[in-house]
Formats: structure tokens, C-alpha cells, sequence
């Protein structure tokens, strides 16, 4: 099995497409990587770069020793065989279920093939309906299907989610990478929903502005975010500035540690809401306190007018205009250089 | 505080009446035509055109529809692919002059290139009798190819425009070369539009009259018009009507068919604008040259020709009194049609049963060609006559007056008939645009009646009217047909004029108010054209 790598990918345009500004990324088969990033960050042209349908200016895209793209080569989507889900599934209006699954094979036994596909995404008594009689889950399905039918070793899902009620999201999440792991290729799903992200990933990987600024799993993404906006791409976090005296970070918490970051250097300390926690106390005042089913989500004020965000059980009694003390619990913590 | 009135929410004059009026404006020549074909028995001319000419008309009605459908097709489709999907030089102008040649009549077409095609004419000496002569059935397809190939460009260009960027790259992906893309998918998608657009040609070439008697194409047409003209037969005229218009539901039947599957041409989700493709150097000059083509060939060469006859001829005083007269009819037709077209359009909003049935038969007027929507007023206007006449001849002495007095009336009635339909589409669609929840905007805001429909709906649905208003001026002038059976004696159009001039094969003296016609069609064509190219230029994107 091979590698995907992109490189110092770079391309610009004139019109509406964000652009790409150096982006790396590597794909491994077997493995669902995560794209996360805000709409405008670039993230669907790469994807769209991956498959062949953008060129770029300047790095390259490789698979194993084949050159995809490069300056002054491009390889066209057609010989690169990639697996691609569009956002809208673009399945062909014109043809019926099994044809559309059945497009990209070749041979007598295509029809067969395909049929075999559908089964596999239990649509079998499906095969003869054209897409505006199937619900959107089952027009997701069929264009995983038919993406998944001439097996292709790379597989790219751009924001394949989004057009789904969300009560059914879990579901088809769940069954989509099942059928992205049995297929073995290296797959690569783009989303701005950072939920969905941590939910599919193996790896994550963040973009912002036209450049992947972290990659991990999603646990180490999550609690040991880059920078304050790669912190805030995979979660709600407070942001606090400050600056590093002997090896240490003053919080209105307490002093944090912080030995690997030179003294005097400004930083960011990044808590997650999960991280503070209500106890008795007058310090903060709650402004806000809404439920969210297993929880409760606050939002406080310091009394030098700083805005908190924390979380307090479901049951918690605070309302607004209570006053509260908070706690912090140093694991939903993280200090980053300030860089900017 | 109280005002001392309500306002209804609902308020809104009864307009059910005038899409009923629509529809029997446009079903009732058809109805009549329908009731005389089918009542009597079959009459010796009928049986004996059953055994000689039928067999003769259908064939050739089937010859030139195909190779005008076949033409047009590849015309209208190529140009709209191109104009849709690539950018070269002249692109945006030539989106909208590539819709001229419709302000052309095919028959003035066929007038132009018999003239330069024929033994002795410029073509046949410069090539030395290598260039064909433009005649028959092929002749007259091709004919009508050149001139109505910008009803399927229209609807071809404007699918091809709408469809989202990711089904063809979605083939793309899944192996297809950018040309297999383009037949297993953009092609497929863009079917029923491009089937209706043919339907429209085929339909217009079947009701065609000038171009086939000229280029000697004997379709249905033709033998209708000889009953009629000839022997003087209404009830053979009409069972001829009654075949030619039960091809033209046929061929309607199908194009319907197609379209019921046109649902599944519209694509899931959101759509993605395709980019276009940017054809610079000789794939651009060669882009330019192929949409020039079409244009010479059915507009810029006939003209020409035509002009330099006209230049060449007695100037004839009869002409001034034509263009009255067509320019008349021209005029009071598109005006009702317009007034017509709207306010079934407004009945249509209330979504009544009568109205939205009413609205579709009316609908129907458009697959009626215009010698069978004649035959029709004849029908209708013989039985008013044979009913009042002796009425009338009991209180005057005298034969009641109807078919004397009303003949710019019926032909009026006959124009309406074919040509309403074609308002009422317009008008819907620009209706379409003033949703219920802008209407209720505007009322919270104090809007109601006529300051509603003032302020809000008349700058929204103008330009869709007066195009449609504007096409059926176009249509109206370039008739011949219906005309030729009902216009009052002494009483001719440009249109009727340059026929029979041709017919007496004094191309000189036709080719004057040929070229009156063209040319006044020339304008409001162009602004139907801008009009229908609006919608496709602000949706566009490049890259």
C-alpha cells in the first residue's frame, strides 16, 4: 500500500475559491484523516487539488513514486482514480441508482459489480430508482458506492455530512467510515464540524488560511492545540495572554507551570470550558447559563469585566446574575508561545 | 384609530374569467376544427387525396421535420455547449445576436438562397454548377434548421449553464476523458431541454407554408392549404388540420415524455457553477468562426442578398400599405396577447382549479400550426353565419354580414389562438419572481391594490411581459398561413405580398417587403434576445 503527500501546495485565484498557501499533508492507507478547518480556509481546493480537478502553482502531490502533481505536470482525475464524494453527491440525474454506481467500472460484468456495491451499502432494492426518489441518506450512500466501486486507493469525502439531518449524521458517520476501513484506501474527509471531525478522524488535521497548522489524533489536537486558533477550531476554549516568569504562567486560578517556553515570552494559556468547574464562591458573576442537555454551559464575568466560559452537571442551579467561585483542573489546560 | 374599512388579505380581483376567455380564445378554432373533421361523410376529394397526395405530404412533412430537427439540433446544442461552457472572444455579445436569425423567416431564407443557388444565380456560376440548389425537402429543412436552430440554442445553452460543475467532474473522477464526461453526462442532462427545443422546430416547419411552396417541399401544409384555396373544401381543409395537429400532440406527447424524466435532470443539493473554459488564440478564433457561421448563413447572407435585389427593382407603392397593415396586426395582436398572457397569469396565482385547467388548455394553442387555427375561425365564423343568417336575412333581406366585416377581427382571433400560449409562459414566469411573502412584505408596509402593484409587481414582471408581448409581434409578422386563408379581400401583408410576388417568381419586387419584415422583426427580436440572455449573464461566473 502507498502514501498520498501533498507538499508546499500553492494556489491562488482570482475568483471565489480560497486559496492554498503551502499546504502539507500525508494520507495513509487504511486511515481516515480528518480535515477541519473554518469555509474560506482552502480546505475543499485541496481536496479538489488531490483529485485533479484544480492544478497548482507551486509543490507537488504524489502517490508513492507517481507524480500527480507537480509545477508544469498535472495528471487528469481521470488516471488518478480517486474516489470522490462531493458535498451535493452529484449523482448523475439521468441514471438510475445501479448505473450510477456502475459508471466508473468496466467490463461485462460491471452491472454486477455494482450490484454487489449496493448490497454492501444495503440499497440492493434500491438499484432501480433514480436519485430524486431516494431520501438523502440513501443519495449519500449511493454516491459512497459508487465513489467506493472501481476501488480506488485514495478516497475523498468533501463536507460528505452536511446535506443530512442531524439526527441521521451519527448513523451514516458511523457506517460511512465502516465502509471507508473495509475498502482499505487512504481517506480524507473535509468538514468544518469540529464534532464530526473528532468523531471520524484517525488523524486530524487542521487548516487555517490556506495552511495545515496541526496534525494528530484528535485527542492530542484537542488538548494540545498549536495555537489559540487552532484551540478554538476543535472546541470552545477561554484564551488567556500572558507571559512567562521563572517557569511559571499567573492565571486568576493560580500559577501554571510552563517550563519548555523561554521566560518573558508572551503566551496563550488555553483552558477548555470542561476545565473550570463551579464551586462556592463569589469571585465571578454568571451572565449566561444555558442548557445543553448533559450540561449546562456558563458564561461568567471576572471582576476585571473578563468573560469566562465553563461548564457546571445539568443539575447545577446557577441562573444569571448568581455568583460563583471556579476551580481549575489543569488536565483541560495548555500553554502556547504567543506568535503572533 | 379604525379607518372604517378592512382590507381583505386575500383581496384580489376575480381574474378566473380572463383564463377562461384565454383558453377559448386558443382551444376553440381547435374544438371546431375537430367537430367538422369528424361530423359528415368522407367526400371524394378526401378519398382521392387518400390515395394520391396523403402519402406524398406525410412523407416529405417527415423528411423536412427531421432534417430541420436534426439540423437545429446540432446547431442549437454545439452553440450552446459553447457559449455556456467556454469564453472566447464575442462570447457575451454573440449569447444574445445568436438568437437573431429567429426574427428571419424561413421563407424569406428560402427566397435568398434559392435565388443564389439556382441554374444561373451567383453560387451556381462561381462554382460552376458544383454549389446544390437549395430546393425540396432537403432545402427546406436546412432552411428551416438556419432559422429556428435558436430555440433549441436557447433552452440547450441555458441547461447547460445550470448544470452544477460536480456531475461532470464527478465523472471525471470515476474515469471518464473530458469527452466521455460531455456524452454520458452533460449531454444526457441536458435532453429534455434540448427535446423541447426540437419539438419547437419540428412544429414550426410542419406549420410552415412560404418556404416549402417556395422550395417546392409538399408537406400537410401545403395540401391544406390547397383544399381550402383550391378546391374550396372546409371539411377537407379541416380533417387535414385535424392530422397535422394530431402529429403536432404526438410530437408534443414526447417532448412531455422526455420532460417527465426532466425532474431527474434536476440536480440534488447545491449547485456549483461550472467554470468556463478559456479558449484564447486559433481555439478561440475557431470558437468565434463556428458561431459566425450559423449567423451568415441564416441572416447576414440572405439579407444581403435580398437588399441588393430590392436595390435593384421597381420600387412597388402597394408595400407601404402592407407594412400598415401588418404592422396593425402586429401590434393589436401583441398588445392582447400580452394583456392576455398576464392576467391568465395572475388568474393562475390563485391556484384555482378552473383557472390552473383553463391556463393549460390555452397552453394547448401552441401546438396549433396557424393554417389549422384559421381553418378553425373559418369553421367557427361559418357556423355564426349559417346560424344568424336567417335571422338576419328575415329582418334586412340581406346576407348577415360576419364574414365580410369581420376579417381583421378573425384573423386577429386566429393569431390569438396560436400565439397566447406563448404569452402566458412569459408572463408566468415573471410572475413567478413576486412570491406571496413579497406581497406580504409589502402589505405590512402599507402596500395594498394598486400601490402593490405599482411599487412591487409592475418593475418585476415588465420586462417579462412586453418580451412576451415583443415575441408574439415578431411571431404575428412573420405569419403567412393564416393570413393567406383568412385575410379579408384586398387586404395584404408583407408577408402575404412577398409570397405572392415569389409565387409569381418576381424575386425583385418580394424581396422589398421580405426585407421589411426582417428588419422590423430585427429589434424586437434583439430585445427579447437581451431579455433571455439576462438570467444566464448574471448567473455567470468566471473562474
Amino acid at each position: 500500500m502507498t502514501d498520498l503527500t501533498v507538499r508546499g501546495a500553492c494556489r491562488t485565484f482570482a475568483g471565489e475559491h480560497a486559496a492554498l498557501k503551502g499546504a502539507d499533508l500525508d494520507l495513509q492507507p487504511g486511515q481516515v484523516t480528518a480535515l477541519l478547518g473554518p469555509s474560506g480556509s482552502g480546505k475543499s481546493t485541496l481536496l479538489r487539488a488531490i483529485a485533479g480537478l484544480e492544478q497548482l502553482d507551486i509543490g507537488e502531490i504524489r502517490f508513492g513514486d507517481t507524480v500527480w502533481s507537480e509545477a508544469g505536470t498535472h495528471l487528469p482525475p481521470e488516471q488518478r482514480k480517486v474516489g470522490l464524494v462531493f458535498q451535493d453527491y452529484a449523482l448523475f440525474p439521468h441514471m438510475n441508482a445501479l448505473d450510477n454506481v456502475a459508471f466508473g467500472l468496466t467490463g461485462s460484468d460491471r452491472k454486477a459489480q455494482a450490484m454487489v456495491q449496493l448490497g454492501a451499502a444495503e440499497l440492493g432494492d434500491k438499484a432501480r430508482k433514480f436519485p430524486h426518489e431516494l431520501s438523502g441518506g440513501e443519495q449519500q450512500r449511493v454516491a459512497l458506492a459508487r465513489a467506493l466501486a472501481p476501488k480506488p486507493q485514495v478516497m475523498l469525502l468533501d463536507e460528505p455530512f452536511s446535506g443530512l439531518d442531524r439526527r441521521l449524521r451519527s448513523a451514516v458517520r458511523a457506517r460511512t467510515v465502516a465502509a471507508l476501513k473495509r475498502a482499505g484506501a487512504a481517506a480524507l474527509i473535509v468538514t468544518h464540524d469540529a464534532e464530526e471531525a473528532l468523531d471520524v478522524a484517525d488523524t486530524l488535521a487542521l487548516m487555517l488560511d490556506g495552511v495545515i497548522v496541526q496534525t494528530g489524533t484528535p485527542e492530542d489536537v484537542w488538548f494540545k492545540p498549536v495555537s489559540a486558533a487552532a484551540a478554538r477550531l476543535v472546541g470552545d476554549a477561554n484564551v488567556l495572554s500572558g507571559e512567562v516568569e521563572a517557569g511559571r504562567v499567573e492565571t486568576p486560578f493560580g500559577a501554571l507551570a510552563c517550563q519548555d517556553i523561554e521566560p518573558g515570552k508572551p503566551v496563550d494559556v488555553i483552558i477548555r470550558p470542561a476545565g473550570l468547574i463551579a464551586v462556592d464562591g463569589e469571585t465571578f458573576e454568571v451572565v449566561e447559563s444555558r442548557y445543553a442537555g448533559a450540561e449546562r454551559q456558563l458564561s461568567l464575568k471576572a471582576a476585571d469585566g473578563a468573560l469566562w466560559y465553563a461548564n457546571a452537571p445539568a443539575a447545577s442551579a446557577l441562573r444569571a446574575g448568581d455568583r460563583t467561585g471556579l476551580e481549575l483542573d489543569t488536565a483541560f489546560t495548555h500553554i502556547v508561545a504567543n506568535r503572533s | 384609530m379604525s379607518s372604517g374599512r378592512t382590507v381583505k388579505a386575500t383581496a384580489r380581483p376575480a381574474l378566473t374569467p380572463f383564463a377562461v376567455l384565454a383558453a377559448l380564445v386558443c382551444a376553440a378554432p381547435i374544438l371546431a376544427v375537430a367537430w367538422i373533421a369528424l361530423s359528415g361523410g368522407a367526400s371524394d376529394y378526401l378519398l382521392h387525396l387518400a390515395e394520391t397526395r396523403l402519402p406524398v405530404y406525410l412523407l416529405t412533412s417527415a423528411q423536412v421535420g427531421l432534417i430541420a430537427a436534426a439540423g437545429a439540433g446540432v446547431i442549437g446544442t454545439g452553440l450552446g455547449w459553447l457559449i455556456a461552457r467556454c469564453t472566447f472572444p464575442g462570447r457575451d455579445i454573440l449569447s444574445w445576436v445568436l438568437v437573431l436569425p429567429l426574427a428571419m423567416p424561413a421563407y424569406v431564407a428560402a427566397y435568398a438562397w434559392l435565388d443564389l443557388s439556382q441554374a444561373g444565380g451567383p453560387l451556381d456560376v462561381a462554382t460552376a454548377g458544383l454549389f446544390p440548389t437549395i430546393r425540396g425537402a432537403w432545402g427546406a429543412g436546412l432552411m428551416f434548421a438556419l432559422v429556428l436552430y435558436p430555440y433549441v440554442y436557447l433552452l440547450a445553452r441555458d441547461a447547460f449553464a445550470a448544470q452544477s460543475a460536480d456531475a461532470v467532474q464527478a465523472a471525471r473522477t470515476l474515469g471518464a476523458s473530458p469527452l466521455t464526461a460531455f456524452r454520458r453526462v452533460a449531454l444526457p442532462m441536458a435532453r429534455p431541454a434540448i427535446a423541447a427545443g426540437l419539438a419547437l422546430v419540428i412544429m414550426e416547419s410542419l406549420a410552415d407554408y412560404g418556404t416549402v411552396s417556395h422550395l417546392g417541399a409538399p408537406t400537410l401544409s401545403i395540401g391544406l392549404i390547397r383544399a381550402w384555396s383550391g378546391a374550396g373544401s372546409l371539411l377537407d381543409a379541416a380533417r387535414l388540420s385535424l392530422v397535422l395537429v394530431l402529429i403536432a400532440l404526438f410530437i408534443f406527447s414526447l417532448e412531455r415524455a422526455q420532460r417527465q424524466r426532466a425532474r431527474t435532470s434536476a440536480a440534488s443539493g447545491r449547485h456549483r457553477p461550472a467554470t468556463r473554459l478559456q479558449l484564447t488564440g486559433w481555439t478561440g478564433m475557431g470558437a468565434l468562426t463556428l458561431c459566425a457561421l450559423p449567423l451568415l448563413l441564416g441572416l447576414v447572407i440572405p439579407l444581403a442578398r435580398l437588399g441588393w435585389r430590392a436595390l435593384n427593382a421597381a420600387y412597388t407603392p402597394d408595400v407601404m400599405e402592407a407594412a400598415a397593415n401588418s404592422l396593425f396586426l402586429a401590434g393589436t395582436s401583441a398588445l392582447i396577447a400580452a394583456g392576455l398572457g398576464l392576467l391568465t397569469a395572475y388568474a393562475l396565482r390563485t391556484r384555482g382549479r378552473i383557472a390552473t385547467g383553463a391556463a393549460r388548455l390555452a397552453g394547448l394553442g401552441y401546438a396549433v400550426p396557424g393554417a389549422v387555427a384559421a381553418v378553425g375561425v373559418l369553421a367557427i365564423l361559418s357556423g355564426i353565419q349559417g346560424w344568424l343568417d336567417p335571422l338576419w336575412r328575415g329582418m334586412t333581406g340581406e346576407v348577415f354580414p360576419i364574414l365580410l366585416t369581420g376579417g381583421a377581427g378573425a384573423l386577429i382571433f386566429a393569431y390569438l389562438s396560436r400565439f397566447a400560449a406563448a404569452a402566458i409562459g412569459p408572463a408566468e414566469t415573471a410572475l413567478g419572481r413576486v412570491t406571496p411573502t413579497l406581497d406580504g412584505a409589502a402589505r405590512t408596509l402599507g402596500a395594498t391594490g394598486w400601490t402593490l402593484l405599482r411599487r412591487v409587481h409592475w418593475p418585476l414582471i415588465a420586462s417579462g411581459v412586453a418580451a412576451a408581448g415583443l415575441l408574439v409581434f415578431v411571431e404575428v409578422l412573420k405569419e403567412l398561413p393564416a393570413t393567406m386563408i383568412l385575410r379579408p379581400f384586398n387586404f395584404d401583408t408583407l408577408a402575404v405580398t412577398a409570397h405572392n410576388f415569389a409565387s409569381d417568381e418576381r424575386l425583385g419586387e418580394a424581396a422589398l417587403p421580405s426585407l421589411a419584415i426582417t428588419l422590423t422583426a430585427l429589434l424586437p427580436m434583439a430585445l427579447v434576445a437581451r431579455y433571455l440572455s439576462q438570467d444566464a449573464k448574471s448567473g455567470e461566473r468566471d473562474d
